[in-house]
């Protein structure tokens, strides 16, 4: 299979996915019900799309194609009442959070379809220890050049992204110290990280060909890169973020997300460039560790600066762009995260386990904070 | 000093399940019995510990339900399985989701109807078929934790399995303390001497449970339950509570599923605590099995056969049409249900406790209720939990990839 056509669509429109998880009321740990749940939902009809993930304690869902963040929040909050309805009936409850807090991955089965088979016989262990939850965004592109251009600009947003979706300070049973300990796991597979640092179609449509010959490759499915080109939708799609626990942030960080890449389309605010990847990693390592207290590195001027300053100042950058596409009530959500004591959702986690001292308690409270009661 | 020595040698063998070596030696055996089935068949353990007991029965030397000794370890064993089972109810489940409330009472009242035209149709005595059909409304939660447990088994079917289960029991325990005091107080002799004791022991029994379901809750706060000493503290918290049950002459199964389910649904907190309390519970558990599956007797059985085939017939079908019938509105798919519908199937030792306390009260009726149970007993000992292991891994809520995998 070579590589496809990129199907342009609408610039900035918008599309956002959530893995949730799918928790036991009993002991709270994670349970097999995405069948169950799947079979429940698919009697209902609903703007957004439900489909099983990976393991079968998870459930994906996904909205239309959207141009407002109004837009996402109204669907997200409709399929979320619906399947949080659902799971009641069945002794289950949903959740956001990038990991489970104390699941046991050598527990954990693989939903029964035969890629997903596929998939962890060749990853082996690496695909249960998999089992994080996670946010992407799609980003609509009016053609494969842009697209790329983007996908590089935004490269240095990614720990913004980070930082303010950080929800998996544990994992099993223990606390990482980190902020966002499921990108660790991602970081295991092979073809995660950085796309290639290449700015038209052709170049990359090249790349894609050398790693499609060495057998590696079979389609784009088998990038697992924190941002990476949809060309079947004509999306950008970031996937750093970790699933927020309420369905609201994560609207509130599409927003951002739109906003940001309105405003460098259209004000070219700098060019991407190769050296900009330099600090990449470093600074990716910062959000998943403290956060919105992580220390980043500008790669153009060198300068030290904290991540909460910089999404601010962000913030700021875009602010005639947030007009323009009316997501105001995303962003004022995002500024109240920076000034909050405990703003981000990992550390709203880890406040929750101060207090209880018993994980199985603390994801309760994450799903009544998910149920947004 | 000759015969001295030769005693030490053979005396040892004259086996006796109540001595202390013969219960040492049943225990080694059930236990490697039941490692053997696992590893071999990747059957659950409880097989192995049935097995043995059914060699005991066919060799005559099954278990006497009343030898104190022996029904203390049983009555320990089921207080710690029904606590358990009372602690998976999830009421507000039944409240969020009424279908499956609508089913509880379905199955069971099915059941009951089933097995009391059954046998009155094959003229056993109301006396007999009363009790009877109230116990078979029972299914099992000792087997089901059990098998569950084993074979780690999680999803939809087993979780209602599960909640069906401590449900009916509840129900059949109930019943079954309505129909002995009503049998006591209609006559019109007694009934004034008998109210005392029959209310008695029913508002005890409750408050008993509740107040033990809420000196565990204070436990549990305080104390991480998966660590070894507050275990010990939890086991010790429900024998005290089955020990004062008995001398109260309350309910020694109604206190301990009260207690399971008060602790459940008194807060919405979770409490995880690991399966039977542990290995002391273990081996409270093993020797029930064992004690339970060699209840029955070879020469009662043949009588009984008939009877009891039927019994257990009718209870099967009218649970799995019961569960069958009202599997889409309480959001389960019909292949689920069907599974569901044959796992209902286990009676064991909540049943034998059950016959055995009601004999006690009522003397003539047991004489001809005993042999029923006791043979219906033996006909679901190993047929019941090899279909439940059946229908859960139908359901595919065993997970193959554990399959042959030593853990």
């Amino acid at each position: 299979m070579s590589l496809q056509d990129f199907a342009a669509s609408r610039a900035f429109t918008l599309g956002v996915e959530l893995e949730l998880q799918i928790v036991s009321r009993h002991d709270y740990d994670l349970a097999p019900g995405a069948a169950d749940l799947l079979r429940l939902t698919s009697r209902r009809k609903l703007a957004a799309d439900v489909k099983p993930e990976i393991t079968s304690s998870m459930i994906e869902l996904s909205t239309g194609i959207c141009e407002r963040h109004h837009d996402v929040i109204t669907q997200l909050l409709e399929v979320r009442d619906a399947l949080v309805e659902d799971a009641a009936r069945l002794n289950l409850r949903l959740c956001g959070g990038g990991t489970h807090a104390f699941q046991d991955w050598s527990r954990r089965r693989i939903f029964d379809t035969p890629r997903f088979r596929q998939v962890s016989q060749l990853y082996g262990y690496l695909s249960k220890q998999f089992t994080v939850f996670g946010q992407h965004v799609h980003i609509g592109c009016t053609g494969p050049d842009q697209a790329l251009w983007l996908l590089h600009a935004m490269s240095r947003f990614v720990p913004h992204v980070i930082a303010l979706s950080a929800s998996s300070p544990f994992v099993q049973g223990t606390d990482t110290g980190f902020q966002s300990a499921r990108l660790n796991s991602v970081f295991a597979f092979p073809l995660s990280g950085r796309a290639p640092f290449t700015l038209t179609w052709k170049d990359f449509g090249v790349y894609f060909a050398k790693m499609h010959r060495t057998g590696v490759v079979e389609s784009m499915k088998d990038f697992y890169w924190d941002i990476r080109p949809k060309p079947e939708f004509g999306t950008i799609e970031v996937r750093v973020m970790d699933t927020p626990l309420t369905v609201e942030r994560a609207a509130a960080i599409a927003a951002y997300l739109q906003c940001v890449a309105r405003w460098l389309v259209l004000e070219k605010p700098f060019e991407p460039n190769e050296d900009d990847y330099l600090v990449y990693t470093y600074n990716r390592f910062q959000a998943c560790r403290f956060g919105l207290d992580g220390v980043v590195v500008e790669p153009r001027t060198a300068e030290h600066r904290p991540l909460r300053e910089l999404i601010a100042q962000t913030i700021r950058d875009v602010e005639m762009h947030a007009i323009e596409l009316r997501a105001e009530r995303g962003l004022a959500l995002l500024r109240e995260v920076l000034v909050a004591e405990d703003g981000s959702d990992a550390a709203w986690l880890r406040s929750a386990q101060a207090r209880e001292q018993y994980l199985p308690e603390v994801v309760r409270q994450q799903c009544l904070r998910f149920e947004g009661v | 000093m000759a015969d001295a020595f030769w005693s030490l040698i053979t005396t040892p063998w004259a086996l006796q399940p109540d001595t202390l070596l013969g219960a040492a030696l049943l225990a080694l055996l059930a236990a490697l019995l039941g490692e053997v089935v696992w590893r071999v068949l990747r059957w659950p353990r409880l097989l192995g510990y049935t097995l043995v007991g059914t060699a005991l029965a066919l060799a005559g030397r099954g278990a006497v339900g009343d030898e104190p000794a022996l029904r203390l370890a049983v009555d320990g064993a089921l207080a710690l399985l029904l606590f358990e089972a009372g602690a998976r109810l999830n009421l507000r489940w039944l409240g969020r989701n009424p279908w499956l409330m609508a089913t509880s009472v379905a199955e069971a009242a099915l059941a009951g109807i089933a097995v009391w035209l059954v046998l009155r149709s094959l003229s056993v005595a109301p006396g007999v078929a009363g009790p009877l059909s109230i116990i078979a409304i029972a299914v099992s939660p000792a087997v089901l934790q059990r098998v569950v447990g084993e074979l780690h088994a999680a999803g939809q079917v087993t979780e209602r399995l599960l909640t069906l289960a401590a449900l009916n029991t509840l129900y059949a325990v109930l019943a079954l303390k309505l129909f002995s005091a009503g049998l006591l107080l209609s006559d019109p002799g007694t009934w004034l001497e008998a109210l005392s004791p029959v209310l008695f022991s029913f508002c005890g029994s409750i408050l008993v449970g509740a107040a033990l379901g809420e000196g565990l809750a204070l436990i549990a706060r305080r104390l991480d339950l998966r660590e070894e000493n507050a275990m010990v503290l939890l086991l010790a918290a429900v024998l005290l509570a089955l020990v004062v049950a008995k001398t109260l002459q309350l309910s020694a199964l109604l206190v301990p599923l009260l207690a399971g389910i008060w602790l459940r649904n008194r807060s919405e907190r979770p409490w995880v605590w690991p399966r039977h309390f542990g290995s002391a519970g273990g081996v409270l558990v093993l020797v029930m099995f064992v004690a339970v599956g060699s209840a029955w007797r070879i020469d009662a059985l043949v009588g009984a056969l008939g009877i009891a085939t039927a019994l257990v017939l009718a209870r099967a079908v009218a649970k799995a049409l019961a569960v069958l019938a009202l599997a889409r509105p309480s959001g389960l798919g019909t292949s689920q249900a069907l599974c569901l519908g044959a796992a209902l199937t286990p009676m064991s030792a909540t049943a034998w406790v059950l016959a055995l306390d009601f004999g006690a009260r009522h003397t003539a009726a047991a004489a001809q209720l005993m042999p029923l149970l006791l043979t219906t007993l033996a006909l679901l000992e190993l047929s019941a939990p090899l279909l439940v292991m059946a229908s859960l891994r139908l359901a595919g809520e065993i997970d193959v990839q554990r399959k042959g995998k030593k853990q």
